[in-house]
């Protein structure tokens, strides 16, 4: 595995509202490409073509007004009934390694301590990537994490967690900056959205949907959802 | 779709264009229909509904040839609107409206009498007709307030409905009793026909696929297979359901049930197929009425859009972004429709055979519109999915006969309703619109042939010196040609660059540099009377970006200029010149111009493919100064037969002059005779010539441009301006 040479991160931003999202952590991150996505969600009742005749201008405005905010940043405009969707077409346009979800805590002082939690090889190497490449780009520390399942074997835990310590160091990053945690609560997810206030960051692997997560909802997005800190979701391209 | 207005995310896949257009068919139609289908032509309604899916298809097939061409809202009234114009796109547009909201209002009536039978106490009708109208109040404010992304649970719901409608089929298969069947007509050909009408509506919903092309991915695929084959697919579950009904219960009492596929379930099925069925029912009756609700306000958006209606219309809600006044609109209408289910014991029947007449209606036009479309073919019209060779009269002419046929089997009442929509269409639109409405349809253009496309000349300008010279030589060129079709000149200019990209265009068409070339080329446009366009290419490579212009324009002829220098650096006239030379689609002047004046042209005619060409445009030179040219044929002295070498050159030059369509006056002839050193005869006879038209030379020496001898000769030794000629068909690889 090498490293992901110039690190491309995608931002949806919601171009319906007015309030204009808080991002300051794009302009923490050092020297990222950061393609943003402006998407205007129609609903299923309503034609894009005629939202676009109607809000398109204002929607367009309110996208180069955030641009502008972050230092003229590459954008793009998407009417869509399907949010996922677009932002996966994009990402796959634009080549981007990592989707950013703004969080709620709003203003962020800098981004000094990075929460990576892993769930075990699923898309392990583009996640340790991507975390590599934000180390190396930035003056961040990082914190691997992850959640041992409740009749697990910590010791496999462990294992995981110094491999991906490791790996960052191979990567280049300085072993100062990366430590490690295992937990054995009962919900990892709970555990997860709990700690990551603690960070100003939190990276996060995405996984396949499953045909329960369709259903009822992906663990993933419950999590994203949860947590107060920006998100960065690495995709699973492979 | 332009980066400064947004793109629209295509989010349809192929099987949610499936479960889009089967979810809307199977619908009330289904379980409300076969009783009344069944009391007015026996068993054989099964085959009134294999007619009616097949007039459907018909439609389908259209409709997907269209919905490619022209992928945005609006479905059949656009195309019609577009082809025919707006008196046609009005009646279409109201019929589609009404005809929706008559379907709607069938389904939800159809949705209170599957609810209230089962439950024996509440019975009669002002229940059914209340229970449709909470069910269409329900549906009307969850439209009004948009939903969430809803796709995954109506996949399941209708993938629900379509099961316990398999299996109802699949296990009845065996409890048909044969007896039943006979006779199968009881009331002949003429029920038959007269209950397709009856049962068309079932087939509402597969032109939403068209409706939504625009959000359809990969839709030159997938509009046209999800629509053929949800038609299809639909068509023979409803032929199996009415074989299974009518085969299980004897028609005559089928006929007498509201809820007919509820009652033959229950002979097999028992109480729990009752349950499945009426959940089925009810799952439809919601699904059909939504989409239809939602069709209609789309149907409204566009005519909104073309001013063939108010577009205060079509303004999405300030939150939810829904078109809350065009669902209001549609569901107060509806309303009134179901309503009238208090007063009037037919509505069913009534409701189903008006929504079906206006469909049919409108899909006859949608297949003239094709016609029209094809035959007019304008230039945004471009088909991914083009109805091939003997689909293609047959299935618009076949679509509108039996849409006539089917229309004129109707119950009086309903062709009354039918006729007063499309009434209503007439009158509003010269009320209303017909002032507003710009769109003045391709009928005209259809009718004519082929459309007026003026004979196009395109220009490449690079060097200011000859740059006024070529305009000049170009707009005779088309002037000449215009023959009251008009004359167009395109100038274009392009400009080198390694690596363009697409927003240099825009920069360089404002370049300053520019504007001396523009001005002088409206000058000599006005002059000549041609009309003149100018175009600006920033491309990699300059001789591949004109042949994409003269592909893009259609272009009669080009003409470019030469310095007159022959091989150099491996290139027979030069970079940019040999790849137009050797590929361009049309007729090609290569001109070095060497005097100022063209004053009379002398055409080289040889006996070749491009003497025609080389006699014309020899003519077209000369209108720039009013005189007449010169047509020059070398001969040599004895040639063996009894004519003389005169009589011989004239007949040439006649003959190649008569291929031109000549007139004997516009030119003279010359007949040169020279035995050895063709070459230095002509050079000799063209001393006194301003200009000098000649052929590139047939007879090639497998080089890549081809260039004959005495051509070469002419090109290097002739004092005056030189045109290098060849014809649309004498090219190389371009022939075409």
């Amino acid at each position: 595995m090498t490293r992901i040479d110039g690190l491309t991160i995608l931002v949806p931003v919601d171009v319906s509202t007015a309030e204009s999202p808080a991002l300051d952590v794009i302009d923490h991150l050092g020297t990222v490409e950061v393609v943003l996505l402006g998407y205007f969600p129609v609903p299923d009742q309503a034609e894009p073509a005629m939202v676009r005749d109607q809000h398109g201008a204002e929607a367009a405005a309110r996208l180069d007004a955030v641009a502008a905010d972050h230092g003229g940043l590459a954008e793009t405009l998407v009417f869509t009934h399907d949010r996922e969707a677009t932002i996966d077409r994009i990402a796959d346009e634009y080549d981007c390694d990592a989707v950013l979800t703004g969080g709620s805590t709003g203003q962020s002082a800098g981004v000094e301590r990075v929460l990576v939690p892993l769930r075990g090889d699923v898309n392990l190497d583009r996640i340790l990537a991507v975390v590599a490449d934000l180390l190396l780009a930035g003056e961040e520390t990082a914190t691997l994490f992850h959640a041992v399942p409740a009749d697990g074997d910590p010791t496999q835990g462990e294992l995981l967690l110094a491999g991906a310590v490791d790996r960052l160091v191979e990567y280049g990053v300085d072993r100062d900056r990366v430590d490690w945690r295992l937990s054995e609560g009962e919900d990892p997810s709970a555990d997860i959205v709990a700690l990551g206030a603690e960070y100003d960051l939190v990276v996060l692997g995405e996984t396949e949907p499953s045909l329960v997560d369709r259903i009822i909802g992906s663990f993933l997005g419950g999590v994203v959802d949860a947590l107060e800190t920006p998100a960065l979701v690495v995709r699973d391209v492979e | 779709m332009s980066a400064e207005g947004g793109e629209l995310e295509r989010t349809l896949g192929f099987l949610e264009a499936m479960t889009l257009g089967g979810g809307t068919m199977i619908g009330a139609g289904i379980f409300i229909l076969p009783g009344i289908a069944a009391e007015s032509a026996g068993p054989a309604s099964a085959i009134s509904y294999a007619i009616a899916g097949f007039v459907a298809l018909l439609a389908a097939l259209s409709l997907s040839e269209l919905a490619t061409g022209m992928p945005i809202a609006g479905g059949s009234y656009h195309y019609v609107n577009r082809a025919l114009g707006g008196l046609f796109g009005s009646v279409v547009g109201w019929g589609m409206w009404t005809g929706l909201m008559f379907a709607s209002a069938f389904y939800m009536i159809g949705f209170g009498q599957y609810l209230v039978e089962p439950i024996p106490f509440l019975d009669g009708r002002v229940f059914v007709v209340g229970l449709g109208l909470v069910g269409l109040i329900l549906l009307l404010g969850v439209n009004y307030y948009g939903t969430e992304e809803s796709s995954a649970f109506q996949n399941v719901t209708i993938g629900a409905e379509t099961l316990i409608i398999l299996v109802f089929v699949a296990v009845g298969v065996f409890f048909i009793d044969p007896a039943n069947l006979d006779p199968f007509a009881p009331f002949g050909a003429g029920g038959v026909v007269a209950t397709t009408g009856i049962v068309f509506i079932s087939f509402l919903g597969f032109e939403i696929i068209a409706t939504v092309a625009g959000e359809i991915k990969n839709p030159s695929r997938i509009i046209p297979l999800s629509m053929i084959l949800s038609v299809v697919l639909v068509t023979i579950l409803y032929v199996l359901v009415m074989l299974v009904s009518t085969g299980v219960i004897p028609f005559q009492s089928l006929g007498e049930s509201p809820i007919p596929v509820s009652d033959v379930a229950v002979v097999y099925l028992g109480p729990a197929g009752v349950v499945a069925i009426v959940f089925a029912a009810i799952i439809a009756a919601i699904s059909s009425s939504n989409s239809s609700i939602l069709a209609a306000s789309r149907v409204i958006y566009a005519m909104g859009r073309d001013g063939v209606v108010t577009d205060w219309l079509n303004v999405s809600h300030p939150r939810f972004y829904t078109p809350h006044r065009a669902i209001a609109a549609t569901g107060g209408v509806t309303t009134i429709l179901i309503l009238v289910g208090l007063e009037v014991e037919t509505i069913i029947a009534l409701l189903a055979e008006a929504a079906s007449f206006s469909f049919l209606v409108a899909y006859s036009l949608v297949h003239v519109s094709l016609v029209v479309f094809r035959r007019a073919d304008p230039d945004d019209y471009e088909p991914s999915f083009a109805l091939p060779r003997p689909l293609y009269p047959a299935v618009p002419i076949l679509g509108v006969v039996l849409s006539l046929v089917v229309v004129s089997q109707m119950a009086t009442v309903v062709v009354l309703i039918g006729s007063g929509i499309v009434a209503l269409g007439l009158v509003w639109y010269a009320a209303y619109a017909r002032g507003r409405v710009v769109n003045e349809g391709l009928l005209g253009e259809a009718i004519r042939g082929r459309p007026g496309e003026p004979y196009r000349v395109v220009v490449p300008v690079a060097n200011p010196a000859t740059q006024r010279g070529l305009l000049r030589l170009a707009a005779a060129s088309a002037h000449a040609n215009a023959d009251g079709r008009g004359a167009e000149l395109v100038a274009v200019n392009v400009t080198p660059v390694a690596h363009p990209s697409p927003f240099q265009n825009v920069e360089a068409d404002r370049d300053e540099h520019q504007r001396d070339l523009l001005q002088n080329a409206r000058d000599i446009a006005s002059e000549m009377d041609v009309t003149l366009r100018t175009r600006a290419v920033v491309a990699a490579d300059v001789g591949t970006a004109i042949l994409d212009v003269l592909d893009e324009e259609a272009a009669d002829e080009v003409v470019l200029g030469w310095d007159g220098v022959f091989d150099r650096d491996g290139h027979r006239f030069g970079a940019t010149v040999d790849p137009v030379v050797h590929e361009a689609p049309c007729d090609v002047s290569l001109v070095d111009l060497r005097r100022e004046t063209v004053g009379t042209p002398l055409g080289l005619v040889a006996e070749d493919a491009n003497a025609p060409v080389v006699a014309h445009q020899a003519v077209e030179f000369a209108a720039v100064e009013d005189t007449v040219p010169t047509l020059l044929t070398v001969q040599s002295p004895d040639d063996g037969g009894d004519t003389d070498p005169e009589t011989r050159g004239r007949a040439v030059v006649t003959e190649a002059a008569t291929a031109a369509g000549l007139d004997p006056d516009e030119y003279e002839v010359q007949v040169v005779v020279a035995d050895v050193d063709v070459g230095q005869a002509v050079v000799e006879a063209a001393a006194e010539y301003d200009t000098v038209c000649v052929g590139f030379s047939e007879h090639t020496e497998r080089s890549h441009v081809p260039v004959g001898a005495v051509t070469e000769r002419v090109a290097r030794d002739v004092a005056g301006t030189v045109a290098l000629v060849r014809g649309a068909t004498a090219g190389g690889d371009g022939t075409q």
